[in-house]
């Protein structure tokens, strides 16, 4: 029972613990073992497993093992240190057992609270998973600046150099010097923008493709080089879902004593493995460029159809129109007209070029089917890349 | 240029199906992008390369697989039905300009019978996309598309005094041609003229008075060499592209005049009848004399890497046309060894020995020559300013900022609305649409279109960045520099279930630009900027470090007028400046960084609530503290702002928090009284302050 101050204590009325033996009249053991057993009875109610009377442990501790005012130690004043000596050891031993057996009950019913005082409040504090967690913002390099990153690794890794030079190029650096004279049909494929130029200024263009930086490059450096130029080009071609009039061209350009088309065979095979794969099959075709000689057109296998020019439902693979391969960019050994401008001896040198158009590749990598999507800049597009 | 199979299989033995063939084209040079079945069989749709007008024509095709499977090639030898009467009595050519015009050779046929042509002659032309018109017209067409060359058929009648004159065009001159258009014509295209008026124009259209038609009897069919750029000059001026002009731009054959006009006439005298004239008119000022070719094993060995048996390479460049003899004494499959070839007439394309090098090893198979990685020579090196632009990447990504790319070629009048003064803008000469029509000065015009694009999409919360070119002319140089530029609108936090949303503010983007600015050595802040940024909530900034040259870059809210004019219903917050001094004060700010000592003893803060009058700035306040040259005070910071409330108009209430370290002592009570009466005295006096006491 709790007394007026939410203190437990003995009984409102009568409290054996305040008295010596002698007041009390206890003078032989039998006297001395009912009292301590009435004492340790009193206790037990209050803490009883099931109803306990005084479900406070903090106020249990203080009334029965509190230093100053607890019964414990009123015993031991009260009882214990004026008891008779022939009564002293039993009495000493009493209330050892009376102090061991509080404290141990005590210590459970400790633990008891606690764990049960922690499960609410787990219960109360706990997390749903399903919730989503506060999501920071965060950003992303747009699809084709991870493309720009990935290839410069692969050529990095092959001891390139990378260069970067201007937009607007002169028809000089974008045509003739590439062997591309004026009149030439393959200005055809590469319908240029020419700029507005001030007066007394010369003829500027956009660069149609990132070539003229071979031009630039070793016209200022001795060989060996091994350059690759990442950047934009512009062609004048009307925008559709495989056209736009800007898009991204890594230039690559090897020239060197000792450099063959095995050589060149041998890098663009292993770029390709470390782009799209391992898996990757890969193939040379024969075509023309006017800078280079052998030139090829590079093809991968179909990464559609798997090579197989037939997609899953049986029909015609419409990537690859059938053929089960996929035309990737053009390349070849370098032109030994394009040598004599820049004052290397073509009889001593070999080298190869090639232009990977990155936004291309972006779109094979990814299965994207529209180059717009790309200059479009749609969030929900960008994030998918985060 | 497309390619019927069974028209090649008149030519050479080949059995393959369709589908090899196709493949087998693709992997010799011949690139065949579609096969598809017509009326006339299969067809190779091929992607010609353009130094291959010899397959312009079957015949041409019908070489390469030839080659490819090692076949003969069959001779095409027209049997023609010639009269007693010559030619030469009864036309005149003469060429006036043969710097356009190498050859002309005319034919003449009378009595020809102009009808519809043969159901197999139609069925051919039409597969390969030719509209059938008369025999004699076809027949010249089917010529053209067997053996590469184009032809002409006149009506001879309609020829005064039956002669014909190549000359230039006169100055003004008009002439209405097959497609019933009336063309003005310049002094630098090839026409030809009869005694009295131009009839065609060289290696591109035909006169539409001369044409034939159903009341035609006799014919005059030139079978002529056009030079190649006078064709692609004429071409491009009149913006006229024929089968014809598509062929002599590329370099037609010279030789092949006379054998073309040859089977043109067989043709003719097929479908049509009539009597040819006995022998030819043919003026040819530009005859070649075959050109001598040599392949070194040696070069081929020094540009392949790999070798090609001398069988294959004999039996390869015989095929094709170029008469390979072995010149050297060496035995078989010698490294020395050397063939002299000839140049076929028409092969102009291969007048050096890295041509036939790439002749034979196109035939031969690239895939025969292994693979091997090269062993690096130079080290990596990547651009200047990558690991600083990495960085910066990195940082905006990690701000939340998604990169875009844009197009630069952007509409003239948005651009000017951002361009800086005195910047001279980049136009294009022939641009494809007005509104891309030059070359951006700032990156504000595209920023503002890609939030657009998201806004109208129900993208409500965006930051955007891009790192890209402006572009201006700087004298008589075209300038191109780098710049980041930042776009950001909407919330600057969602709400969530753990979160409160809050709406972005001027004060993001600055935070924002600050730590941008860390990488870089710190950003300077002066309240300026241009027209278009809201004018109480602008900036420009200057980097801490490095080049002092002025201006580096702008931030601010754009301004609600311009927003308005744009219909962008929400605050827009743009930030540009420019990236070389950036990555400059990023190099000098790295190569500055030094440890600080971190102090032992207790940093101990004090809060200072003022109450100051509008105008003083938070700086003004700082700098008054640090003008006291106390060297405990490790740092003062802004806590709180507000106005209204308690606190009288023309007043605004600042808690300004300054923190104390000694980093040999702890600091005890009577120095930081100090401290802080000296603090407050100063703020009082200089700044007219009022202390609120917390």
């Amino acid at each position: 029972m709790g007394g007026a101050n939410g203190k437990p204590c003995m009984t409102d009325v009568f409290n054996p613990t305040e008295k010596t033996l002698d007041a009390l009249g206890v003078s032989d053991p039998v006297g001395v073992e009912k009292l301590f057993h009435d004492v340790r009875e009193q206790f037990d109610r209050q803490t009883d497993a099931k109803s306990p009377t005084e479900p406070n442990y903090v106020g249990l501790k203080n009334a029965w093992l509190g230093r100053r005012a607890g019964i414990v130690n009123a015993i031991a004043e009260n009882w214990l240190k004026p008891s008779p000596t022939n009564l002293k050891p039993l009495v000493g031993h009493a209330l050892n057992g009376l102090r061991q057996h509080i404290e141990l009950r005590l210590e459970t019913m400790r633990r008891n609270t606690a764990a049960s005082e922690e499960e609410s409040a787990l219960a109360r504090e706990r997390v749903d998973l399903s919730l989503p967690g506060v999501m920071r913002p965060v950003g992303s390099r747009h699809p084709i600046r991870q493309t720009f990153d990935d290839i410069e690794q692969i050529f990095l890794s092959m001891g390139y150099q990378v260069v970067a030079g201007p937009e607007i190029e002169t028809p000089y650096y974008n045509f003739e010097a590439l062997n591309i004279p004026e009149h030439h049909p393959a200005r055809d494929n590469m319908d240029t923008f020419y700029m507005e130029t001030p007066k007394g200024a010369e003829t500027r263009l956009l660069r149609t493709h990132t070539s003229p930086m071979q031009i630039r490059t070793m016209e200022k450096q001795k060989p060996p080089v091994r350059i690759i130029v990442p950047g934009k080009v512009y062609r004048r071609d009307n925008p559709d879902a495989t056209h736009s009039f800007a898009f991204h061209q890594i230039e690559g350009l090897a020239v060197d004593v000792d450099l063959t088309f095995c050589d060149f065979a041998g890098t663009i095979d292993y770029f390709i493995r470390q782009f799209f794969g391992p898996g990757t099959k890969s193939r040379f075709r024969p075509s023309y460029f006017p800078f280079t000689e052998p030139s090829v057109e590079f093809d991968a296998s179909c990464i559609f159809c798997g090579g197989s020019g037939v997609t899953g439902a049986g029909a015609t693979c419409s990537k690859c129109k059938g053929s089960g391969w996929i035309e990737l960019f053009g390349a070849g050994m370098v032109n030994p007209a394009v040598y004599k401008l820049v004052k290397y001896d073509a009889a001593k040198l070999n080298g190869f070029a090639f232009g990977l158009g990155v936004d291309r590749l972006t779109m094979l990598k990814y299965g994207i089917d529209d180059i717009q999507v790309f200059f479009q800049n749609d969030v929900r597009f960008l994030r998918q890349f985060a | 240029m497309k390619i019927l199979y069974d028209w090649l299989k008149e030519f050479v033995d080949a059995k393959a199906p369709a589908p090899e063939v196709r493949s087998r084209l693709s992997l010799s040079g011949t690139a065949v992008d579609a096969l598809e079945e017509t009326a006339a069989g299969p067809m190779f749709d091929a992607e010609l390369t353009i130094n291959r007008p010899d397959c312009m024509g079957h015949y041409g095709v019908a070489r390469e697989v030839a080659t490819i499977y090692r076949l003969p090639l069959k001779r095409v030898e027209p049997k023609l039905k010639e009269s007693e009467e010559a030619a030469s009595a009864a036309a005149r050519v003469e060429i006036a300009c043969p710097e356009f015009c190498g050859r002309y050779t005319a034919r003449v046929i009378r009595g020809v019978r102009v009808a519809p042509s043969p159901e197999w002659l139609r069925k051919r032309l039409e597969a390969l996309g030719h509209g059938s018109i008369n025999n004699v017209v076809d027949a010249t067409n089917y010529a053209m598309l067997e053996l590469g060359h184009p032809m002409h058929a006149f009506d001879y009648d309609k020829l005064s005094e039956h002669r014909i004159v190549v000359r230039r065009a006169k100055a003004g001159e008009k002439m209405r041609t097959l497609d019933g258009i009336e063309r003005t014509l310049v002094a630098d295209m090839c026409m030809i003229a009869d005694a009295s008026h131009a009839v065609a124009i060289g290696g591109v259209m035909g006169g539409q008075d001369s044409e034939i038609g159903f009341a035609s009897k006799n014919i005059l069919l030139e079978a002529a060499w056009f030079d190649p750029i006078s064709v692609r000059r004429t071409s491009k001026t009149l913006g006229l592209r024929t089968d014809a002009s598509t062929r002599f731009e590329r370099g037609a054959d010279p030789e092949m005049a006379d054998l073309a006009s040859r089977r043109c006439v067989e043709l003719i005298q097929q479908v049509a009848g009539g009597e040819l004239l006995a022998g030819v008119v043919d003026v040819y000022p530009r005859k070649l004399q075959p050109g001598v070719l040599l392949l070194a094993r040696r070069e081929l060995l020094r540009v392949m890497g790999g070798d090609v048996p001398d069988t294959e390479i004999e039996a390869i460049l015989k095929s094709l046309g170029f008469a390979p003899k072995r010149t050297d004494k060496g035995g078989a499959n010698s490294p020395d060894a050397v063939w002299e070839c000839c140049q076929p007439s028409w092969r102009a394309d291969v007048a050096r020995e890295i041509d036939l090098v790439e002749e034979v090893v196109r035939h031969y198979g690239l895939d025969k020559f292994a693979p091997r990685l090269p062993t690096a020579r130079t080290t990596a090196t990547r651009l200047p300013n990558a690991a600083a632009e990495d960085r910066l990447r990195e940082r905006l990504a990690g701000l939340g900022y998604q990169e875009i790319l844009t197009i630069p070629l952007v509409d003239p009048a948005v651009d000017a609305m951002f361009r800086a003064e005195g910047d001279a803008p980049v136009h294009i000469a022939n641009p494809l649409a007005e509104d891309a029509s030059v070359m951006r000065s700032n990156g504000i015009g595209n920023m503002l279109a890609a939030l657009e694009w998201n806004l109208n999409r129900g993208q409500r919360s965006l930051r955007l960045f891009e790192i890209a070119r402006a572009y201006r002319w700087n004298g008589n140089a075209p300038e191109e520099r780098a710049v980041l530029t930042l776009g950001a609108s909407g919330y600057a936090r969602e709400k969530g279930v753990a979160e409160t949303p809050r709406e972005f503010s001027f004060e993001d983007l600055k935070g924002d630009l600050d730590r941008l600015g860390e990488l870089a050595g710190g950003l300077l802040w002066s309240s300026r900027g241009p027209a278009w940024l809201h004018a109480a909530r602008r900036g420009e900034i200057t980097f801490r470090v490095g080049a002092a040259n002025g201006t580096a870059g702008i931030a601010g809210q754009l301004a609600r007028g311009v927003a308005e004019k744009l219909k962008l219903r929400q605050d827009i917050f743009l930030a540009e400046f420019l990236l070389e001094p950036f990555y400059a004060a990023c190099s000098i700010a790295k190569t500055a960084r030094r440890y600080t000592p971190i102090s032992k003893f207790p940093a101990v803060e004090r809060d200072f609530s003022l109450v100051l009058g509008e105008g003083t700035t938070f700086a003004d306040v700082a700098a008054e503290i640090r003008s006291l040259r106390i060297p405990e005070i490790i740092e003062i910071e802004a806590v709180d702002l507000f106005r209204g409330g308690q606190v009288p108009a023309g007043k605004f209430s600042l808690l300004v928090r300054v923190v104390f370290q000694s980093p040999t002592a702890t600091l005890a009570e009577i120095q930081l009284s100090d401290f802080s009466n000296r603090i407050a005295a100063a703020l009082i006096e200089k700044l007219g302050a009022a202390l609120r006491t917390a």
